[in-house]
């Protein structure tokens, strides 16, 4: 996901530059607080809310809050199957998120349509919105998902570096 | 322009924190007051008893725990017990002994999660965290003893998956002893609490009348005064020789469901102490070969035992031709499958009787003239799992 | 077991026991409400479930399948009757119906004459086809594993 104004702050800015630091400094604020929108569709959402317990806690790696709007939110974790009738409601979601902003299809149902090959689930969230990290599992352990965030979080660093 | 006379209609969900899952509701307002409540399912429909009829009864057992995701080894139970019923086979008195204790573990769990996310609905954040810490001792057992975490699919048509492992009873009862302190913990937090009483004493009534018409049952049903319980009412896996009352209150209304459900959870963890004291040596798999091989552990000594194995992971499982409905009693109420066989390893048709398909349909009653507020922490007390409602 | 009481006031009722230990009584579509009602008199007060299977090689090729309970008796009570296209409408008897044949509707494609709403409930609104028919394909998508993906590569 690109934003207009970071950008232009990097357009020909060499490492170092301020345009450069401009820019990181705003990744590294995304990176660290990634606030998720609630999208807890079925069993994923459970081991996703045990990530947000006490035990895991997601908090420590800045999902602090779980926005129920999604206008205030940057990070959708589809966590479940999508069926047919979702399926737009998931879109009009995510076009209600403001940018930048990612998705993490958790589980085998959002990264594949998992054990689920029929008529009613959509093979795979990728069909509908762009996914930037696929957590596999069924359901993926709390660790898993964590991995997934944090991976999402160096990829969000890396973003201006080639 | 709303004028004084008009309603306003509005939508709830599917994407809501409140509604407990993808369930739809289209309101019609008056201010804050409910005037009317349709709810609207099938955000959630996973065609699994179609995919169930395309695969193989053996199959057909992991797509059982993510039904209602929160009993996993409930469901598993319900739909071993209507395969066992078409082949009329015997459950060793191990394997039945260890249902009741994975199937109350699980009661446990599910009314745990249900603590935690109905004190967060009505704002008390706490208690969601402390109860998933209490879900994590019974998560870890569940991994240890099957490997997965929630849908272990541990318990299939003719036993086990496997024996306990090593030291796992002794944990257990561990878990089961560092529990009720806890539980005094919730309810020091919330039953005399002000707040919480304020919004659940005469929210969401449900007469005793109306939820027997609408087919309502479990704690939903026991909370307006109907003492009916599965466990008691049509016994299975030997629960007539344990020890537990049926838990029920009478005032129909939120504050009885949270009560009857706190209850319940002190009787689970009596019941899984009932079910460790009296868990009796012996196989965990039925004898009869054309319901399950024997165990791994046999392979070493018996080639017969390899040839079973293979056999039964290549063909499957052929119960007799004819149907089958045995009902559980799943936390949220009846859970049955409706199993139909011709003899061929395909099932003709699995249907979920699911408990939560029909407590829904007794929401707009229960809505009926409350505030938007209330509506939340009545949708909480239904205690709704859309996986189920939605297949 | 012998039937219950209510079975020999119902026309051409056929009863037997399934293998779960249930009552199970078959009739002809015209005496389904008859049949509802006499359970219902007989103490099957509490509608539990209704269902259908599809066999598309008979004529009525829907069996729909009421599961009812009688409090007092604590019995159930299974219910069946084979129908090409529709049915009369149990709502009028018990609410708790409104829902359950809604989804056969959904499903199976079977009408209920006297629903007040028959309407889709767990599809799409403007969804093609009846899923659960057993001619109605599963609708799997190919699943595209590199063995057995066919490309020019020579290996």
């Amino acid at each position: 996901m690109s934003t207009k104004g970071a950008a232009a702050a990097t357009d020909g800015g060499k490492s170092g530059s301020a345009g450069w630091m401009l820019s990181r400094l705003a990744d590294w604020s995304r990176e660290n607080s990634l606030w998720p929108a609630t999208f807890g569709l079925a069993c994923c959402a459970i081991e996703m809310m045990s990530t947000a317990a006490g035990r895991f806690d997601i908090a420590r790696f800045g999902s602090e809050l779980f926005r129920a709007s999604p206008r205030q939110a940057d990070l959708m974790i589809v966590s479940g199957r999508v069926a047919l009738k979702m399926a737009p409601v998931l879109k009009e979601i995510y076009d209600q998120m403001p940018e930048p902003k990612w998705v993490i299809a958790m589980g085998d149902c959002a990264a594949c349509g998992g054990i689920f090959n029929n008529y009613a689930i959509v093979q795979g969230v990728d069909k509908i919105v762009p996914v930037d990290m696929y957590v596999p599992g069924c359901p993926p352990r709390p660790e898993a998902l964590i991995d997934g965030i944090i991976k999402l979080q160096e990829r969000i660093a890396r973003r201006h570096r080639r | 322009m709303v004028t004084a006379n008009e309603t306003m209609r509005i939508n709830l969900g599917p994407q809501h924190p409140s509604t407990h899952g993808v369930l739809r509701l289209e309101l019609e307002l008056d201010g804050e007051r409910i005037v009317s409540c349709r709810p609207v399912i099938g955000y959630l429909h996973t065609g699994i008893e179609k995919s169930m009829e395309a695969r193989n009864w053996l199959h057909a057992i992991a797509m059982t725990d993510r039904l209602d995701y929160l009993n996993p080894l409930g469901n598993n139970l319900a739909y071993a017990l209507a395969v066992e019923a078409l082949f009329g086979c015997e459950i060793p008195e191990r394997a039945v002994v260890a249902r009741v204790l994975l199937a109350e573990l699980t009661r446990i769990n599910s009314h745990l999660v249900w603590v935690g996310t109905n004190a967060m609905d009505l704002g008390a954040l706490s208690v969601f965290f402390y109860a998933f810490r209490e879900r994590e001792l019974l998560l870890d057992l569940f991994e240890e003893m099957s490997g997965a975490r929630m849908m272990t699919s541990f318990i299939r048509p003719g036993g086990l998956q496997d024996d306990f492992p090593d030291g796992w009873m002794q944990r257990c009862a561990r878990v089961l002893d560092a529990l009720p302190p806890r539980i005094d913990e919730y309810e020091a937090l919330l039953t005399e609490n002000p707040l919480f009483r304020e919004r659940t004493i005469g929210v969401g009534k449900l007469a005793a009348d109306d939820a027997l018409a609408l087919g309502v049952s479990g704690p939903l049903l026991r909370a307006s005064g109907v003492e009916h319980d599965l466990r008691k009412a049509r016994p299975y896996c030997g629960y007539e020789r344990f020890q537990f009352r049926v838990c029920t209150a009478t005032a129909g209304d939120c504050y009885a469901r949270y009560q009857v459900r706190i209850a319940e959870l002190r009787e689970s963890l009596s019941l899984c102490q009932q079910a460790l004291a009296a868990m009796p040596g012996g196989p965990v798999r039925t004898s009869d070969r054309k319901v399950m091989p024997p165990l791994r552990a046999e392979f070493q000594h018996s080639m017969e035992a390899l040839i079973h194995h293979f056999k039964h992971y290549t063909e499957g499982l052929r119960p007799p031709a004819g149907e089958a409905y045995v009902p559980v009693e799943s936390p949220r109420g009846e859970l049955g499958f409706y199993v139909k066989s011709d003899g061929s390893g395909r099932p003709v048709r699995v249907h979920e009787r699911a408990p939560s398909f029909a407590n829904l349909q007794a929401l707009p009653s229960m809505a009926k003239g409350m505030l938007i507020a209330d509506l939340v922490a009545i949708i909480s007390t239904v205690d709704p799992v859309l996986g189920e409602v939605d297949r | 077991m012998t039937a219950p009481d209510f079975v020999a006031g119902v026309p051409g009722a056929v009863h037997t026991v399934g293998r779960d230990g249930i009552d199970t009584v078959r009739v002809e579509p015209a005496s389904w409400t008859e049949l509802l009602r006499a359970a219902q008199a007989g103490g099957y007060t509490r509608f539990l479930d209704l269902t259908a299977v599809d066999e598309p090689q008979r004529a009525a090729r829907f069996e729909v399948i009421a599961t009812l309970h009688a409090p007092a008796a604590q019995r159930w009570l299974r219910l069946c009757a084979s129908t090409a296209e529709r049915l009369p409408s149990a709502v009028a008897i018990w609410p708790a119906a409104n829902w359950y044949e809604r989804e056969v509707y959904d499903l199976f494609g079977v009408r209920f004459d006297g629903h007040p709403d028959l309407t889709r409930i767990l599809l799409p609104d403007d969804y093609a086809g009846h899923p659960l028919r057993r001619d109605h394909p599963l609708g799997d998508e190919p699943v595209d594993f590199t063995v057995t993906r066919e490309t020019d590569a020579p290996w």
